[in-house]
Order: C-alpha cells, then sequence, then structure tokens
C-alpha cells in the first residue's frame, strides 16, 4: 500500500502509534474465560525457565511475574511494566481514573519530585511513555542496556512512593480534558467511534471510554486517585517484560534488587461483567459540520481469544484479513475496484481482551453514492461470505500476511515486549504466543465461514457519520 | 536516589561512544547512486529505505500534488500486471511496500522477509520501469486523495500547516503543499503521470539503504539487476529560494473551539557548520518535549496548550525553524505572544550549562535506539542519505554534539530565534473571551505529547507486519497513549 491513501481516515485513531502492532499481535485462544484467569494464580519459577525460542520466565517473591527476551542487535533495551489495572477498574462514576492515574504517575515520587522521572530518563538518554487500555495500563522504557538498572530503580519508586498532592491533581485533571479535546471532541470520527462502543456493551465497562467522559473526569480529586494507587498499583499486580541486550540472569538480578524490594499488597480484586444479551441491532446516524466525508461504521460484539473456543479467534482474525485487511481483500476488490461504490472499505478483528472482542466493518462511499446503498451492498459481501467457502488463493494469502506478521514483529522490541505483555497481562501464556501462527496455520475455509456466520448483526452497532448542519 | 542519578548523567557523558551496532558499508552501484548497506542476521527480514528525485518540488505548475500521486499509483499495476496482480503479488508474499512524496525526494519503504526479497526487487524494478497509470485505479487514487484533502479543509492543524508553507515559501517550487490542492488533484492526467515518472523515477542521485539479513555480494547482485534498466536521466535542477518568511500573524478562519498556530523562522542549512549547534539549541527551547523551554513557558506555568514544539528542517534548497501549538480560542494570541517571549529571552540570557549538559546527555545516548530494528536502521541511514551526508558521519555524529559549547549555542540562537521575523498562522478563529489566558504563571502540569508536523510524521516502530489497515472505526481511545513526548517518532539528526 502505498503512502496517501488511507491515510487521513486513520488519523482519528491518534493513540495507534504506540499500539500499532496489535492489529497483528498473535496470541491464542483458551476454553474460557475461568481457566484462563486460573492461569495468572500459577507460580512462576524463581529462577528463569525457558518458555518458547527465546523467552525465560521468573516470579520475584513479592509475586511480580517477570519474562525475558534478549536481542542482541544494539546495545539497548526495552522495558514494559503491564499492570493489571485499566478503564474496566475505573471506579463508578469516575470514568477516565485508570488513564488519569497514567498521567499521575509522572508527577514525582518524594526522592524523585516533580517530572524527574522523564527528565532523568532523557537525560540518560531514554526515551519513555505509558498507555492505558480498558484491560491493563503499560508503562516503558527504551534505553542504553547500562542504564535499565536507572530506569528498573525508577520504575520501583513510582510502584509504591507515589506523592500525590492537591496541586498535582488539578492540573493534571485539566491536562486530560485537554487530551480528550484534541484527542476526541474534535475529532468526529473518534466521537462516532465513542458512541458506537458505548451502544455496543450495554452495561459493560468496555463501553466506556477509556479516556473517560468529561463530566466524570472533573470529578475525580486527590482522595479517589490515592484509593486507586493503594488498590492497584502493587509489584503482584504486575508483569514486568525486558526486551534487548540482556541475559535472563542479568534481569533477574536486577530486579531482584529494585522490585524484589517491594513488599506485595492486598489488591482489590477486579470486578467480573458480564456482557448482558444484546436483543436488537444499534443504528446511529451522527450529523457534524466538522466531518467533510461521509463514512459507515459497524461493529460486532464477537468472541476473543481469552474467552473463545479453540480455534474461534483465529477464524475471527483470518476472516478479517480476508474481507478487509488490505487492498486484496474482498471488501477493497467488491466495492471499490469492482462495484466501484466506495473508494476505501476494510475490516478488523480486536480479539485481545479479558471479555468480548470487537470485529469491525468500514466504508466511505463514493461522491454521490449513498451510505444506505452502500451498507446493502457491505451486507451483500457479507451475506455471500456466510454461505459460501473462501477462494484456497485468498485462504492462503490471509493467513500467509498474519504469520509473516510474527517474523516481522521480532524486528522491534517494543512490538515484540508489548504481544508478550499485553498476552499475559490479559490471562494467556506465553505458549499461547508462541502457538500462535500454528493456530492461524490450521484454520481452514470451514473456520473462516463459520467464524463469517457468527457475525450478527443483533450484536452490532451500525452508524452513518453524515457531513452537514450544526454539531 | 538524586546523588545516583546524577553520577549516572555524568558517566554517560564520557562513555557516549558511536554507535557500535551501525556497522556501515558501502555497495558500489555506480557512480549516480549511494548505497549504505547495514548487514545482520538476527531476523530474518530486509528493509530499504529508498530515495529518488521525485519530490513535490518538481511537481510543474498548475500540478502541486503531482508527486504525491504518482507515488500513490507505484503499486496499482507495472509491467505485465495490472493493479489487483500487482497488490496480489505484494500480499501473497508478505511483502510490505510503500511510498511517500516529501519535498525533495520520494522515499519508497520496502521490508521483506530475506527468501522474498529478488521478488521484492523485481516488482520494485517493474514500477520504477513499467508504471501502468491505468484509468480504474487513476480514478479511484484520485477519488482517496480528494476526499482526505476534503477532510483536512476541517482540521485547523491542517489548514494552518498549509498556509504557513504557502506564506513561508512565497513563489518557490516549496510553497504548495505536497499533497497538491484539491483542484489541481483533479486536473491531473495520465499522461502528466507517465511524463513525471519517466523524468523523475531515475537512478541519477539514487540513494539506498539496506539493513537486514543479507550478505553484502548478495544484496550488490540484487540491487544491481534491479536498477539495471532504470533511466539514468538526469533530472532538473530545483531553483534556489530567495527571501524566506512572511513575518507578521495570518489568521485563516475555522469555525473550532482549539485554533492551531504554525509559526517559523529561517532555519540553517544542513552543510552549515552551525546546524548541530543550532539542532542543539532548537532541542534545548523547543524541541525537547517535557523538558524544552516553549513547553516550560506555555504549559507548565501557564497550562495554554496540551503540547508545543518546535523542529530545525533542512530540504536541499532551504531550511526552516517550525513550530505548532493549539489551544483555545481566547488564548491563541495571548500564547503566540508567550513564544515570541520565550524566544527573546533564550536569545537574551542562552541556555545554562545544565541544560546544555542535558540536552548533549538525551541526544548522543538515545542515538543508538534509532540503530535497535532493521526497518529503524535502514530508515535513519536513508534520512541521513536525504541529508546529503558522507557515510563516516554515523560515526562521527555523537562527537559533534559533545563538542559543542555553551558559546556556539549562543551564538547561532542570535542567528536562529528572532521573535521579531516570525511567520504565524493561526487556523481557526481567535476569540475575546470571558476566560483569558493567565498573565502569571500557574503550578506546574505535566506536558503531553505534542502533535507532530503532518508531512514528517513516521511511523514509530517501522514497518507494520504487512499493509495496515487504519480504519475508522477503530476505537479512537483504545488504548490511550501516555503524558510523555516520545521523540521516537522522529529520525535523528
Amino acid at each position: 500500500m502505498t503512502g496517501f491513501k488511507r491515510v487521513s481516515f486513520g488519523a482519528c485513531v491518534t493513540a495507534a502509534v504506540t499500539m500499532a502492532v496489535g492489529a497483528a499481535m498473535p496470541a491464542a485462544a483458551q476454553p474460557g474465560n475461568a481457566a484462563n484467569r486460573a492461569k495468572l494464580s500459577q507460580p512462576a519459577p524463581a529462577n528463569p525457565r525457558q518458555t518458547g525460542n527465546n523467552t525465560f520466565q521468573f516470579a520475584l517473591a513479592n509475586g511480580m511475574q517477570v519474562l525475558v527476551i534478549p536481542d542482541h542487535r544494539a546495545p539497548v533495551a526495552t522495558q514494559m511494566l503491564w499492570f493489571r489495572v485499566g478503564a474496566v477498574d475505573d471506579p463508578p462514576g469516575l470514568s477516565g481514573m485508570a488513564h488519569f492515574f497514567e498521567h499521575m504517575m509522572f508527577r514525582g515520587t518524594k526522592e524523585v519530585p516533580d517530572d524527574g522521572f522523564a527528565q532523568t530518563i532523557a537525560k540518560n538518554g531514554g526515551e519513555n511513555n505509558a498507555f492505558t487500555d480498558h484491560d491493563y495500563t503499560a508503562f516503558y522504557e527504551q534505553i542504553a542496556k547500562d542504564r535499565l538498572p536507572l530506569a528498573m530503580k525508577l520504575e520501583a519508586d513510582r510502584l509504591v512512593n507515589l506523592d500525590l498532592s492537591d496541586s498535582h491533581v488539578g492540573p493534571e485533571r485539566d491536562v486530560v480534558l485537554e487530551e480528550r479535546r484534541m484527542r476526541v471532541d474534535n475529532e468526529p470520527m473518534s466521537l462516532m467511534a465513542e458512541q458506537m462502543h458505548a451502544a455496543l456493551h450495554l452495561s459493560h465497562p468496555y463501553g466506556r471510554p477509556v479516556i473517560g467522559w468529561s463530566e466524570e473526569v472533573r470529578r475525580i480529586d486527590r482522595v479517589t486517585a490515592q484509593d486507586f494507587y493503594n488498590h492497584h498499583y502493587a509489584p503482584n499486580n504486575a508483569t514486568l517484560v525486558v526486551a534487548g541486550d540482556v541475559t535472563p540472569d542479568e534481569v533477574r538480578q536486577m530486579a531482584q534488587d529494585t522490585y524484589g524490594k517491594v513488599s506485595a499488597r492486598e489488591l482489590q480484586p477486579r470486578a467480573e461483567f458480564t456482557e448482558p444479551p444484546r436483543l436488537a441491532e444499534t443504528r446511529m446516524t451522527i450529523v457534524r459540520s466538522d466531518a467533510r466525508v461521509p463514512i459507515l461504521s459497524r461493529l460486532y460484539r464477537v468472541t476473543s481469544y481469552a474467552q473463545g473456543r479453540p480455534g474461534q479467534a483465529e477464524g475471527l482474525e483470518t476472516y478479517a484479513q480476508l474481507l478487509g485487511g488490505d487492498q486484496t481483500s474482498i471488501l477493497y476488490r467488491v466495492l471499490v475496484e469492482q462495484k466501484k461504490l466506495a473508494s476505501d472499505a476494510g475490516a478488523s478483528y480486536d480479539g485481545y481482551a479479558r471479555d468480548a472482542g470487537e470485529f469491525s466493518v468500514y466504508a466511505v462511499p463514493r461522491p454521490g453514492v449513498s451510505l444506505e446503498a452502500l451498507e446493502k451492498a457491505v451486507d451483500q459481501v457479507l451475506g455471500v461470505n456466510a454461505l459460501a467457502l473462501p477462494r484456497d488463493n485468498d485462504l492462503a494469502r490471509a493467513k500467509t500476511q498474519l504469520i509473516a506478521g510474527v517474523t516481522y514483529r521480532r524486528d522491534s522490541q517494543f512490538a515484540l515486549a508489548s504481544a508478550y505483555g499485553q498476552a499475559l497481562t490479559i490471562g494467556l501464556t506465553v505458549d499461547d504466543v508462541n502457538e500462535w501462527p500454528a493456530r492461524i496455520r490450521a484454520v481452514n475455509a470451514e473456520g473462516v465461514r463459520k467464524a463469517a456466520q457468527s457475525l450478527s448483526r443483533r450484536d452490532a452497532v451500525t452508524a452513518y457519520l453524515v457531513p452537514g448542519g450544526g454539531k | 536516589m538524586k546523588a545516583f542519578l546524577a553520577a549516572c548523567a555524568i558517566a554517560l557523558l564520557t562513555s557516549a561512544a558511536p554507535v557500535e551496532a551501525a556497522n556501515i558499508k558501502n555497495i558500489d552501484l555506480g557512480k549516480d547512486a549511494q548505497v549504505w548497506f547495514a548487514e545482520d542476521h538476527t531476523v530474518p527480514i530486509i528493509a530499504f529505505n529508498i530515495s529518488l528525485p521525485a519530490g513535490s518540488a518538481y511537481d510543474p505548475s498548475g500540478k502541486a500534488g503531482l508527486a504525491t500521486f504518482a507515488a500513490s499509483m507505484m503499486d496499482e499495476g507495472a509491467g505485465n500486471l495490472d493493479s489487483k496482480a500487482f497488490h496480489e503479488a505484494l500480499a501473497n508474499r508478505a511483502i510490505s511496500f510503500s511510498a511517500r512524496a516529501e519535498r525533495d525526494y520520494l522515499v519508497i519503504s520496502i521490508s521483506t522477509l530475506k527468501e522474498n526479497a529478488p521478488e521484492a526487487m523485481r516488482l520494485l524494478q517493474m514500477a520504477l520501469t513499467h508504471p501502468h497509470f491505468d484509468n480504474e485505479p487513476l480514478q479511484r487514487v484520485r477519488t482517496q486523495i480528494i476526499q482526505s484533502l476534503q477532510q483536512e479543509q476541517a482540521e485547523p492543524r491542517q489548514v494552518a500547516g498549509r498556509a504557513f508553507t504557502r506564506e513561508f515559501f512565497g513563489g518557490h517550487a516549496y510553497a504548495h503543499p505536497v499533497s497538491g490542492e484539491i483542484g489541481t488533484i483533479s486536473a491531473i492526467t495520465a499522461q502528466d503521470l507517465r511524463n513525471f515518472a519517466r523524468g523523475h523515477w531515475v537512478k541519477y542521485g539514487l540513494k539506498v539503504a539496506v539493513a537486514g539479513d543479507i550478505t553484502a555480494p548478495a544484496l550488490t547482485k540484487l540491487l544491481g539487476d534491479a536498477f539495471l534498466p532504470v533511466s539514468g536521466a538526469k533530472p532538473p535542477v530545483l531553483p534556489n529560494v530567495g527571501r524566506l518568511g512572511a513575518p507578521g500573524v495570518h489568521v485563516v478562519p475555522l469555525p473550532v473551539p482549539q485554533p492551531s498556530a504554525v509559526f517559523g523562522l529561517p532555519g540553517i542549512m544542513r552543510q552549515d557548520p552551525d546546524f548541530i549547534p543550532g539542532y542543539v539549541a532548537n532541542y534545548i527551547l523547543g524541541g525537547g518535549g517535557f523538558s524544552s523551554r516553549l513547553t516550560e513557558e506555555v504549559r507548565v506555568k501557564r497550562g495554554l496548550t496540551y503540547g508545543i514544539s518546535t523542529s530545525l528542517t533542512s530540504y536541499n534548497k532551504a531550511a526552516v525553524l517550525q513550530g505548532s501549538v493549539a489551544t483555545r480560542a481566547n488564548a491563541i494570541r495571548q500564547t503566540v505572544q508567550v513564544v515570541r517571549d520565550t524566544m527573546a529571552d533564550f536569545v537574551a540570557k542562552g541556555p545554562t550549562q545544565q541544560e546544555l549538559d542535558d540536552a548533549k546527555t538525551y541526544l548522543t545516548g538515545s542515538f543508538p535506539l534509532a540503530f535497535a530494528s532493521n526497518s529503524g536502521t535502514a530508515s535513519q541511514l536513508g534520512t541521513f542519505q536525504r541529508q546529503n551526508l558522507d557515510i563516516g558521519y554515523v560515526a562521527r555524529r555523537n562527537g559533534l554534539i559533545q563538542a559543542v559549547t555553551l558559546a556556539d549555542v549562543k551564538r547561532v540562537s542570535k542567528r536562529l530565534f528572532d521573535p521579531a521575523r516570525l511567520t504565524v498562522v493561526i487556523g481557526g478563529t481567535p476569540a475575546d473571551g470571558s476566560r483569558a489566558a493567565p498573565t502569571v504563571p500557574r503550578p506546574p502540569v505535566r506536558p503531553a505529547p505534542s502533535p507532530q508536523p503532518p508531512e514528517s510524521a513516521q511511523p514509530a516502530n517501522g514497518p507494520q507486519p504487512g499493509p495496515s489497515v487504519t480504519s475508522p472505526s477503530k476505537p479512537a481511545d483504545k488504548p490511550v497513549a501516555g503524558p510523555v513526548t516520545t521523540p521516537q517518532a522522529q529520525r535523528k539528526p
């Protein structure tokens, strides 16, 4: 795909940069949620144990899980600290708390006050950031390997010693509100996505925005923030992933000298939410003067790698690639090239969640084509795929691309560390990540057709974004 | 802890060695081409970063966006493959192929599994030598470009950026937007595209950076074969730029709650010995994300914005120091004034020794991060090639930054940061409201990601597995990125 195409319509996906690997991030299905969550409590060995071609795992006495991925190409390392806390854990009426708290982690401790954390990392030639999703919050540093102990020391410090004061909480809350205005309120496609998620998940917290509703973000204060910190930030709620120019034994020593000195804390158990049954399709038309191009978007609630039966999520992953993964996909071929109804069309599957996954389809009409006519054509394509088996060469191509993605991912310490960190944090295992290519290879035409059949409009929200009028 | 941190910073200053991972070789591809190669067999992939003299500055008069349009057509049919067959040839082997026009260059990025490298180079050769520009893909791509230009008309940052470029570069070939205008894109014909490809997709001035799992002899053969039939025609020389800038504040009205301002000054050319001191000075004033003077004054002290940054960019014929900031409508004028005042103060007093030392440890210490992957290495080397640097620069670069003195930065700052000469464009409608900007500093506020200039934004981690779809229905807030700027999205100078 050349550079220009599709660029502008993706521009609203502002946060995708830090997690761009997500689209092809492998992990794999397990029999069910309960089984997965049980695995988290299985003790990992104290000494590094090889658990894949190039992954080593151990645990600290305080419960912190550690994964090491050696890569000796350059004298640098990537450290990621993944916490099993995210927007689903926002207290009632305080949506955005987990994301807000991610910001607060950069506001200083007694020993490293104010923005000393980021300043120190920069002074030492490192880069750092963090991101928050519904199921997790992750912090990372990329730095010269001999600075890794320093990065660990800093992370261990803010894991327990954060200095929350009203003078920090108030201004940071304003910053988050500014951030929300930039990322969401000024972006018609982000607003549409937010409305669609809220409608899709009924009462499950996947339906509320990670960044929070403005009115609720305004209610966050020092006391509620401190409470959140006490209940969720602890070594026994974190997975450390280190990729780079390191050995497992080096990492174990460094981790013991830093994180090892932090005591385990009693955690607030995560609430278990259910997905209430949906009895009808939801439809919405959003009219915005800042939207200049109409868009059709549909979001299905589907199974995830954590929820699905073996092969189910892989089937959806393969179907999304085949249906709308690129310019060779069925939607692009039929709607854009053959029928000339759309200028762009695609599909994707996000199955890396503790609870439900999401399958999305979109299309941009060519000038003069109505969204209704476009939707009809999209549904025709989806209907055909639910009946007929995919063509062998289309299926083979989709699988080749998914599997090659795993090799490409090995080129980036960040992408690799993210894949394992995300999988472990949502309840999958290193084996799930390592066996994913084989599981994709095993997807057959019938598996793809089953995935296509599993998409029901009753479990979907369909939205039209329409230019015009007032806001 | 504080003593420990200080000791580390000092140790880094003295130990900042050249990048050991970057063992870079020249590959001979004739006198008019330059090939740099970083061999690494850790991961079985190869990354190519290829630059041709086919950027938007070569767009003929009235055909703004031709270079971009042509780049977008590169994988839409060539040789014996039509558009569909070409896409499938790439996808069948999971070859990632992308082409984008910058001002001076067309930049082609290719990532391939090692075993598919010959097929990737065969397809590249076809695209360069026998492009189709068939009617179906041409009309389709035209619609895609026009629709994205339409959406940009509602985005204050884009509106301000385009107007800034027009004002700043005046009558020069750099003045029109790289992606063109709706009117000019509408008028471009297949013949225009064909002529452009014939004249500019050539190996005269070709620059290739390669990193990954191949040997030098194999790469020499592969590239020699691929580029053998590519025309050696010499593209026209770009005219020199006259006076840069249109000092003053220009407003492009747009009914948005949060206007954007884009501002700039004449920069320093890459070959000028003052470029490196200028780069360091810019880092301290506005390039360092959370630690810059502008972030401190505009955001931390006054809470006027979510992010502000500046960058020093040298094109082949002109250099620009450019920055941007977004804030609410009733604070945009005050914000521009704070930018001016901060610049004036910086010129008058210069940075502190501590600021300079911190800038050096970051700029030198983070350099190896650019070489931690094949795609990152190829991309970084390609950037150096487009700046007309020699292959030894990679080893010299950190030494040049270490050598910058406080006196250098003060001298160069006087040359660079003249607030009276600032060209400012506001996209949006400034308003006077009840909630005016605070005139006195507020308590400290943590900085946040500053928006990247749209035309220089690059993926943070190189090519993603296969072609990536950016679907508008994808959740915009999954996950939400953190509060700190990550300069990794930018290639290092």
